[in-house]
């Protein structure tokens, strides 16, 4: 079976911009794919030439299957939250959502029907008859999901779902989207620039600076990939912060012990081998054996966000 | 995926219509315009039935007056609802959904020109009360009301085709707005030109090339001097024209240029 | 000169003018006359004259002007006699020796009252001898009000009144379903 989303050499210029270059990639059915990058990257440009809204400059991609050479067919597959979505102020949730069924092919009947099983699926029965323009930020992210599974859609695009959305409107949309995959098995494009919200639902990441893939894979790979630092921390009593320094200073295999952020007391040691966290026993015995009690340690995997700032950082 | 039903895809450009028309209408602002345009045409026929110094107008010429009025400013409502239908809904942000239905450009673009073209047929109605009462007893209701209603059908299709046309180019409503109205203020300026600019052949060619002049021409030539339909018929080629080619434009237009616009949020 | 004057007579009664009679003045060989000196219409209506200016002289007429011309027989009725016509400066074609030329001018009556117009008909050199002057044609306007002013209310407010109401109620019905 063919991916649902498999772009080869995508490129989007703008007069003499480009932004977006050789986008490569591919996503199986199911997957929910996370596009990282930051402002600037090209994440809605490459957003938008996948649905069929900006044609490509160069290349060819394909979405559920259908190339895209007939974006039509391409459009009645796909579901689309943009990015800067804006809705009629005096529609209400339940007239634009029927609307736009009607749009995708709904008679009268399915597309009342389907407006009302979307606005519930969204949270929004109780708003269905009012006006949009009394709804919040989080609500017409809401709706706007809803509007985009009016056509039950194979591939599911939302660009920056929860933008302006404060931690609590941000935990609806993402356990909205995590049911859509889950129950409806759709594969997700999420287009983000928080990466909590990758690591939190997405099965695959795809980071993309200054119109390039940067990296792609699951989060794992992709924090490998960038040989992101591991580091520990552990925290001693305040008084005893100097002899620590020097005990850790002397072992083997630490390459670099610090002063860190938090409570009084606390320090970062660096490994010399990022592969290798042995030496950390190796401290931590060294510090009993010069009676200098641990209070707390913890070990710092590589994580996403490292990798994201060493790939956009560095280039 | 669920089977559902399905209507015809040629239909699209109705359900465009029918929604654009429930927002236009069901919203409020189309009411609200047709109330301006009421209450102009009441002024006016209230200064004519009373005012002394107006009185000296035959029935004939008042109801061409009314008519002439009714005719402008029903195409000129038609204008700026076409004006905003693209560049509207690109300045509200709502454009890209559209964009992103599978429903053709070209339906989406006739959808809503057909809903824009509404204010007009709204304006056409309203007219009749004042056309009836102001051309009783003279026996000329019935073809002022049917050379307005073509002549004012006409002139609408062609303005509603270049307030689209405009849109679907401009980066923002106030950019599709100033220069649909700025175009139509070209078209009425040879109106209010000296007499003697507009004879001769040079001034008879430029008022039969202008739909708006001509058409106006034709409608005086059949409600004030009386003459048949066919008589000066040919006054009516540039709206004929007009409308037709707008419209073929607009389409065309619609169908291979509507684009969000384009700067891009990255 | 008897002869004559009936000469002249006939021939502006076989045209179906009216005779010029003694009012008529000619400057030279110009014999200015219109088809009746007598109109009685409606304030707003449409009318015509056609004046006829014949040349009795022995030769050709040429480089002549016929001139228009409308007043008010009442001081405290101002007239514009652009509003009354719009073409009122004719420059007439050569008139051969006993030939004449017909020209028709159209009107529409603007004001209210007795108004009187006459044609003058003088050389473009701009000779100072008097013009010749056709006879005055007395135009009496009658006043007409063919509207009832006072049916005009109810429609000029009732409709109005009737879409500000659906405009009002359909607002208040998006309220309540809201």
């Amino acid at each position: 079976m063919s991916p649902a989303v498999e772009a080869r050499g995508v490129r989007k210029e703008y007069g003499g911009l480009v932004a977006v270059e050789d986008l490569t990639f591919a996503v199986e059915r199911g997957q929910i794919l996370g596009v990282l990058g930051p402002n600037g990257a090209g994440k809605t440009s490459a957003i938008r030439v996948l649905t069929t809204i900006l044609a490509p400059t160069r290349g060819t991609f394909a979405v559920a299957g259908v190339p895209n050479t007939r974006p039509a067919d391409i459009r009645q597959q796909i579901g689309v939250l943009p990015e800067s979505a804006g809705y009629p102020e005096r529609q209400t949730g339940s007239e634009y959502l029927r609307y736009h069924a009607r749009l995708f092919g709904h008679g009268k009947e399915s597309a009342r029907a389907v407006a009302a099983a979307l606005l519930a699926e969204a949270g929004l029965s109780a708003s269905a008859r009012a006006p949009i323009g009394s709804y919040s930020r989080g609500m017409r992210q809401r709706l706007g999901i809803a509007r985009a599974l009016v056509n039950e859609p194979e591939v599911l695009f939302l660009d920056e779902p929860t933008l302006g959305l404060d931690p609590s409107g941000q935990r609806q949309v993402l356990t909205l989207v995590r049911r859509i995959a889950r129950e409806r098995g759709a594969t997700v494009l999420l287009s983000t620039h928080l990466l909590g919200e990758v690591e939190e639902i997405c099965s695959r990441v795809l980071i993309l600076n200054r119109g390039q893939v940067a990296a792609e894979g699951t989060v794992a790979e992709v924090s490998r990939q960038a040989a992101a630092p591991q580091s520990a921390r552990l925290r001693v009593e305040a008084d005893s912060v100097s002899e620590a320094h020097r005990i850790l200073a002397a072992e083997r295999g630490i390459s670099a012990v610090e002063l860190a952020d938090g409570q009084p007391g606390t320090l970062a040691l660096t490994p010399e081998d990022q592969q290798d966290t042995t030496p950390m026993n190796g401290a931590l015995c060294a510090l009993a054996e010069g009676g200098v009690p641990v209070l707390f340690f913890e070990l710092e995997g590589a994580r996403l966000s490292d990798a994201f700032l060493a790939m956009t950082e560095s280039s | 995926m669920a089977t559902v039903e399905r209507t015809a895809r040629p239909r699209a450009w109705a359900i465009v219509a029918a929604q654009e028309l429930r927002d236009l209408w069901l919203g409020g602002r189309g009411l609200l315009l047709s109330l301006a345009f009421s209450g102009l045409l009441s002024v006016l026929s209230y200064l004519v039935a009373t005012n002394q110094a107006l009185n000296f107008l035959e029935q004939r010429e008042s109801v061409n007056l009314t008519l002439q009025v009714a005719i402008a400013v029903g195409a000129l409502l038609a204008l700026l609802a076409g004006a905003d239908a693209i560049s509207g809904e690109r300045e509200r942000g709502s454009l890209e959904s559209l964009l992103l239905s599978p429903v053709s450009r070209l339906q989406l673009t006739a959808g809503k020109l057909l809903a824009a073209l509404s204010l007009w047929v709204a304006a056409l109605v309203l007219t009749i009360p004042y056309v009836w009462f102001l051309g009783r007893g003279v026996g000329i209701v019935g073809d002022a009301l049917a050379t307005g209603a073509l002549v004012g059908t006409l002139l609408a299709l062609f303005l509603v085709s270049l307030g689209v046309l405009v849109s679907i180019f401009s980066g923002s409503n106030r950019v599709s707005l100033s220069v649909s109205l700025f175009v139509l203020l070209a078209l009425f300026a040879p109106t209010q030109f000296p007499t003697s600019a507009q004879q001769g052949w040079a001034g008879d060619l430029f008022l039969r090339a202008n739909p708006l002049t001509s058409g106006e021409h034709y409608v005086g030539k059949i409600v004030v001097d009386g003459h048949s339909w066919s008589q000066d018929a040919s006054w009516l080629a540039s709206p004929i024209i007009a409308a037709a080619l707008f419209a073929a434009l607009a389409a065309v237009a619609g169908g291979r240029f509507m684009r969000l616009s384009g700067e891009v949020s990255r | 000169m008897m002869r004559r004057r009936l000469l002249v007579s006939a021939s502006a009664v076989f045209f179906g003018l009216v005779p010029a009679g003694p009012a008529a003045s000619s400057s030279n060989q110009i014999a200015v006359s219109v088809d009746r000196t007598a109109i009685a219409t409606s304030l707003g209506h449409k009318f015509s004259i056609r004046s006829r200016i014949a040349n009795t002289g022995g030769s050709a007429a040429t480089a002549l002007v016929a001139h228009l011309n409308v007043l008010s027989l009442r001081p405290d009725v101002y007239l514009d006699p652009e509003d009354w016509s719009s073409h009122r400066t004719r420059y007439l074609p050569a008139i051969p020796a006993g030939g004449s030329v017909t020209i028709t001018w159209r009107m529409q009556a603007v004001n209210a009252g007795s108004i009187a117009v006459f044609i003058a008909v003088l050389p473009q050199s701009g000779d100072p001898r008097p013009p010749a002057t056709g006879p005055t044609v007395h135009v009496s306007i009658a006043r007409r009000k063919t509207l009832n002013s006072g049916g005009i209310l109810p429609l000029a407010l009732g409709i109005p009144a009737l879409l500000a109401t659906l405009s009002m109620g359909l607002r208040m019905r998006r309220r309540a379903s809201h």
